[in-house]
C-alpha cells in the first residue's frame, strides 16, 4: 500500500528541559490505515505529531505527504497538505455553538457571510456526510466531553484533512464515549481516511488500529502489524523492560472499619447537590472502589472527606472518631493521605522544590521542625529516601519538580501520602494520564498499602482499574450510590448500566454488606 | 543540569537588562537637552553614589535615603510572597511615622529606651493597619488590593489632619509637629548627611525576613499558600491565618519605615509628609524581584539615581531633576515588559546550552 505518510530522521533537542524529544525518528503511516502511536509519559509523541503540524520547528528530519516532500513550517502549511489535528485539550471557545466551532476561521463562501441558518444547514450536512450527528445550535459548553471531541473532529474534516492526528483522544472519555469514538475511527478508515491515534492503553491499540509504532526515550523503538504483536509485547517494548499488567494480589484480609461516611450530602461549586445521602464504609485491609462516570459527584464526595469541602449534611469518621468538622491537618493526623485526581494544581505546588512539596502535610513533625525551623538537612534526606524507595527518576533533592513527566510526578505524590504508613487512604483517579510501567507502580503501591492494613478508598473513572484493584465497588451515578457489586464475578456490562443509571437487578446487588 | 544553573542567572539578568534598557532609552531623552549623555551619566554617577571625604559623601545621603524605601520594599515583599496583593505600605508608613512624631515628644524616657519604644509602637500600629485587609480578605473576600487603596488616601488625610491640629507646634510658619526628644533621636554615622542606625536595622531587617520566608516554617506556610491556595488546602496550611500574619508583618515593616524616617532623619513630622515612599517600596519589590537581597540593591540604586538627578543633573548639568524619576520609571516599565527578554534569554540560554553541550560529547 502507498505511504500517506513519511516523516524520516526527525530531531528535536529542547534546550530549555534539555532533553532530546525526538532522536532520528523515522514514522510511516499507510495510505487508509488507523495507526496507534504509543510510549511511555515523555517519550516524543506529541512532539512528533507538534513537529507534524507545523507546532513545533525540528532540528532536521524530512516529511513526505503521499511521497512528496512538504515544507511544514505553521499549521496553515499542515491543513493545506490535509493533515489535521485533535490536541488533546481541546481548543473550543465555551460560548460558541457548534456551527460557529466548525467554521470558525473558514474563508467566507462566495456570498460572503453566512447567515447562522446557512451555518446550521451546512454543519448538519457535513455531520450527516461523516455519520456523526452533532447539533449545529448546542453551546460547546453545555455539551459532554466526547460530544466537544466530535466538534473538534468534524472542524477538521471540514478543513478537508485526509491525514487526521488524534491525541490521546480517549484519556478523556467515559468507557461508553470511548466505544463511540473506536467506531467514528474504525468507520473513517473504510472512508479512506487515515488516522494516528496516541495513547497509553494498549488495550486500545488492539481494538481500533492497524499498526502500531512505539516510542521510547525520544527514538521510534519499532512499529507492527497490530495483527503480529501482543499488549505484553508492545508493554515490554515501550518501558524496555518486563511489565506487570495484572495485579497480583492476596486474598482481603478486611479488618476494623477505617472509614465511615453516613448519610453525607454535598454540593458543588456552583451550589447545585453532587453528592446526596451516600452511606458506605471502608475497612482496614481492603479497597473499596468507587466506579462511575466523571462528573457524578466522586470529585465533590473526596474533598468531603479529606477535608477540602464542607459537608451539607451527614456524618464521616475516621478511625472510630468524629471527623466530620475537622480541618485538612486534624484528619491527616488522625491517619488520612489523600492521592488527588489534579496532581499539578493540587497534589503538587510547581512553584517550588521537591523537598518542600514532600513536607506540606508533615512540616510540624520534630522531624523537620526545629523550633519553628525547618531542619534542611532531614527535608534533605527525606526527599531522597522518597526518591530511592519510589525510584522517582530525574528527581534530586532540592531541585525543582516542574519539568518531571506525569509518571515522575505521581511518585512524588504517592510517596508523600505513603510515608508514614496512613490507615485510611483516599486515591482519586491516581493513574489518569499515566503510562503502563507507572500504572504498574502505582497499582503496586496502593496494593501494597492495603496488605500493610491500610483502608484504601479507590475512585477511579477507569473500570478496568476499579475492577483490577477493588475488594468491593460501589457505583456512583448522580450523586448517589446506585449499587454495588463484587468485582469478582461482576462483568462490565453490568457495571456500565450501573454507571448509566440503570438499576441493579435484586438479585446481584448483595454485595458483602460492611 | 547546565540548564538549571544558566536558569539561576535569572533572578540577575532581568534587572540588569532593564536598568541598562532604561539607561539607553534615556540617552535620548538626555540628548533632547543637548548634553553628552556620557557627561550626563557621569555627573549623575558622581552625584549619586561618589565620595570625596568622608563628610561630603553623596553615597551615605544615598543609604539614607534607601533606608525607608528598603523597609517598604520588604514589606512589600512578604505580603506578595504570601500571596496578597496588598499596596498598603503608604497608610501604613504613614501611620508610623504620626505614632514616632507623636511619641517623640509626648513621653519621657531614658535614651536607647526610648527610640526602641518608639519604633515598637509604630510597628504595631503598621501591623493594625495591614490586619484590617487582612482580615477582610479572609473572613469576606473583599479584595485587599481595593481595601488598601482606600486605606492609603485615609491615612494621607488623617496625618494631614494630625499634622495640622493635634501635633502642630507652631500655629503661624507650616504645619509641623515640634521636634522630637534628644533622647528619641537614632544616632547617625558621621556629619554631613543622616546616614545612621536606621540603615542597620533595615539591611538587619532584610537578613531576618530572608529567614523567616525561607527558613522558618510560619514562613514556608505563608509561602506555599502564596504559590498555590489550592495546594496548602491539599496538605492541611492554615492558608487564612498565613495571610493575616503576612499582613501583619508587612504593615509592621512599613510601619517601621515611618518610624525611622521621623527618628532617624526630620525628626518631626510636617505637611505633606507623604511623598510616595509607600509606593515606591512596590517598585523596588518588584525589580528586586521580591526577593530581600534585590530589595536591598534596588533600593540603593533607587535612592542614588533620584539624588544624582537632584544634585548631580539639575545642579551642575542643568537637567531638570524629574529625568531621574523618569529613568527609574523607564526602569520600571522594562522590569514590567519582562516578556520582551524572556524570548531573547531563552535564546542566549539555548545557544548557551548547546555550546556546553557539545564540549561534553553527549552520546548519541
Ligand atoms: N516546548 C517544550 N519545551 C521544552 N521541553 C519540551 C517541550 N515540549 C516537550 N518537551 C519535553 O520533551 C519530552 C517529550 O515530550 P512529549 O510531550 O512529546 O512527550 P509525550 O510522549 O507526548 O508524553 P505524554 O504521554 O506525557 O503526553 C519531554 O521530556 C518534555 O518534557
Ligand atoms: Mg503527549
Amino acid at each position: 500500500m502507498a505511504l500517506a505518510l513519511e516523516m524520516t530522521g526527525i530531531t528535536k533537542y529542547f534546550a530549555s528541559t534539555d532533553v532530546k524529544a525526538n532522536d532520528k525518528v523515522d514514522f510511516a503511516v499507510e495510505a487508509g490505515e488507523v495507526h496507534a502511536l504509543v510510549g511511555e509519559n515523555g517519550a516524543g509523541k506529541t512532539t512528533l505529531m507538534s513537529i507534524l503540524y507545523g507546532l513545533v520547528k525540528p532540528d532536521s528530519g524530512e516529511i513526505k505527504v503521499d511521497g512528496k516532500p512538504v515544507v511544514i513550517t505553521r499549521p496553515d502549511d499542515a491543513i493545506r497538505n490535509g493533515i489535521g489535528m485533535v490536541h488533546q485539550h481541546f481548543k473550543l471557545v465555551p460560548s460558541f455553538t457548534v456551527a460557529q466551532s466548525i467554521l470558525l476561521g473558514m474563508e467566507p463562501n462566495r456570498a460572503g457571510f453566512l447567515t447562522p441558518n446557512e451555518e446550521n444547514r451546512a454543519v448538519a450536512e457535513l455531520a450527516e456526510r461523516h455519520g456523526l450527528p452533532v447539533d449545529p445550535k448546542a453551546r460547546i459548553r453545555d455539551l459532554p466531553v466526547g460530544m466537544q471531541q466530535r466538534v473538534e473532529i468534524l472542524k477538521v474534516l471540514e478543513r478537508n484533512a485526509r491525514i487526521l492526528v488524534l491525541d490521546e483522544p480517549t484519556a478523556v472519555l467515559t468507557p461508553q464515549e470511548v466505544a463511540e469514538l473506536m467506531r467514528v475511527v474504525r468507520n473513517l478508515s473504510k472512508a479512506g481516511y487515515t488516522v494516528v491515534f496516541i495513547t497509553h492503553k494498549l488495550l486500545e491499540v488492539v481494538r481500533v488500529a492497524d499498526r502500531v509504532s512505539v516510542m521510547r526515550a525520544g527514538r521510534n523503538a519499532g512499529s507492527k502489524a497490530v495483527a503480529e504483536t501482543t499488549v505484553p509485547e508492545l508493554a515490554r517494548m515501550m518501558v524496555g523492560r518486563e511489565v506487570l499488567l495484572k495485579v497480583n494480589k492476596a486474598p482481603r484480609q478486611a479488618g476494623e472499619v477505617v472509614f465511615a461516611a453516613d448519610d453525607v450530602s454535598v454540593t458543588d461549586v456552583r451550589g447545585f447537590p453532587a453528592v446526596t445521602r451516600v452511606s458506605f464504609n471502608v475497612r482496614a485491609g481492603e479497597i473499596l472502589g468507587i466506579a462511575g462516570v466523571s462528573g457524578n459527584g466522586q470529585t465533590e464526595l473526596v474533598e468531603a472527606i479529606t477535608g477540602m469541602r464542607a459537608l451539607d449534611g451527614g456524618r464521616l469518621v475516621i478511625n472510630t472518631k468524629d471527623a466530620t468538622t475537622l480541618s485538612v491537618r486534624e484528619r491527616r493526623e488522625r491517619g488520612l493521605a489523600h492521592i488527588p485526581e489534579d496532581r499539578i494544581h493540587v497534589g503538587l505546588n510547581l512553584d517550588t522544590n521537591l523537598d518542600e512539596n514532600l513536607i506540606v502535610s508533615r512540616y510540624r513533625l520534630g522531624q523537620f521542625n526545629r523550633a519553628g525551623f525547618l531542619n534542611r538537612r532531614s527535608m534533605r534526606d527525606f526527599a531522597a529516601d522518597v526518591i530511592k524507595r519510589f525510584s522517582v527518576a530525574a528527581a534530586v533533592p532540592g531541585g525543582g519538580i516542574s519539568r518531571l513527566s506525569g509518571g515522575n510526578m505521581q511518585k512524588i505524590v504517592i510517596g508523600r501520602e505513603l510515608a508514614g504508613e496512613p490507615s485510611f487512604i483516599v486515591a482519586n483517579q491516581p493513574t489518569r494520564g499515566l503510562d503502563v510501567g507507572s500504572i504498574e507502580f502505582v497499582h503496586r503501591s496502593l496494593v501494597e498499602a492495603r496488605d500493610r492494613g491500610a483502608g484504601i478508598l479507590l475512585v477511579s473513572v477507569e473500570l478496568e482499574e476499579i475492577l483490577a484493584l477493588s475488594d468491593r465497588v460501589l457505583v456512583m451515578y448522580r450523586g448517589q450510590i446506585q449499587g454495588e457489586v463484587d468485582p469478582a464475578t461482576a462483568t462490565e456490562e453490568q457495571i456500565g448500566l450501573l454507571m448509566a443509571g440503570a438499576h441493579p437487578e435484586p438479585a446481584s446487588a448483595a454485595g458483602p454488606a460492611a | 543540569m547546565t540548564h538549571d544553573r544558566l536558569k539561576q542567572f535569572d533572578a540577575f539578568l532581568i534587572p540588569i537588562l532593564a536598568v541598562i534598557s532604561g539607561l539607553l532609552v534615556s540617552v535620548v531623552l538626555v540628548l533632547l537637552t543637548k548634553t553628552s549623555p556620557i557627561e550626563a551619566y557621569r555627573i549623575l554617577f558622581v552625584a549619586g553614589f561618589g565620595c570625596n571625604d568622608l563628610t561630603h559623601c553623596a553615597l551615605f545621603t544615598t543609604l539614607e535615603r534607601a533606608t525607608p524605601l528598603i523597609l517598604t520594599g520588604l514589606s512589600a515583599v512578604v505580603a506578595f510572597r504570601s500571596g496578597m496583593f496588598s499596596i498598603g505600605q503608604e497608610g501604613q508608613y504613614l501611620l508610623g511615622a504620626v505614632v514616632a512624631a507623636w511619641l517623640g515628644y509626648a513621653i519621657q524616657l531614658p535614651p536607647v529606651i526610648h527610640p526602641i519604644f518608639i519604633m515598637t509602637m509604630s510597628m504595631l500600629a503598621g501591623a493594625a493597619y495591614g490586619w484590617v485587609p487582612g482580615v477582610l480578605r479572609v473572613k469576606l473576600g473583599v479584595n485587599e488590593l481595593l481595601v488598601t487603596i482606600v486605606l492609603n488616601a485615609i491615612a494621607v488625610l488623617f496625618a494631614e489632619y494630625m499634622v495640622q491640629f493635634p501635633l502642630r507646634s507652631d500655629p503661624g510658619a507650616t504645619a509641623h509637629s515640634p521636634i522630637i526628644d534628644l533622647t528619641a533621636q537614632l544616632p547617625t554615622f558621621l556629619p554631613g548627611s543622616k546616614w545612621g542606625v536606621g540603615f542597620i536595622l533595615a539591611v538587619l531587617a532584610a537578613y531576618i525576613v530572608y529567614v523567616y520566608l525561607w527558613r522558618s516554617t510560619p514562613g514556608y506556610e505563608q509561602r506555599m499558600a502564596g504559590q498555590s491556595k489550592r495546594f496548602a488546602l491539599f496538605g492541611g496550611i492554615p492558608s487564612d491565618q498565613a495571610a493575616i500574619r503576612a499582613m501583619l508583618i508587612s504593615g509592621a515593616l512599613a510601619g517601621l519605615a515611618g518610624s525611622i524616617e521621623i527618628l532617624g532623619v526630620h525628626r518631626r513630622i510636617m505637611q505633606a509628609f507623604s511623598v510616595g515612599l509607600g509606593f515606591d517600596g512596590l517598585s523596588v519589590a518588584i525589580l528586586g524581584q521580591t526577593h530581600p537581597l534585590g530589595v536591598v540593591i534596588v533600593a540603593i540604586l533607587f535612592a542614588g539615581v533620584r539624588l544624582g538627578a537632584q544634585l548631580g543633573l539639575q545642579l551642575e548639568a542643568q537637567i531638570p531633576r524629574e529625568l531621574g524619576g523618569t529613568m527609574i520609571g523607564l526602569i520600571i516599565l522594562f522590569v514590567a515588559l519582562r516578556k520582551f527578554y524572556e524570548g531573547n534569554i531563552e535564546r542566549t540560554r539555548n545557544w548557551l546550552g548547546r555550546f556546553f553541550n557539545r564540549g561534553q560529547s553527549r552520546p548519541e
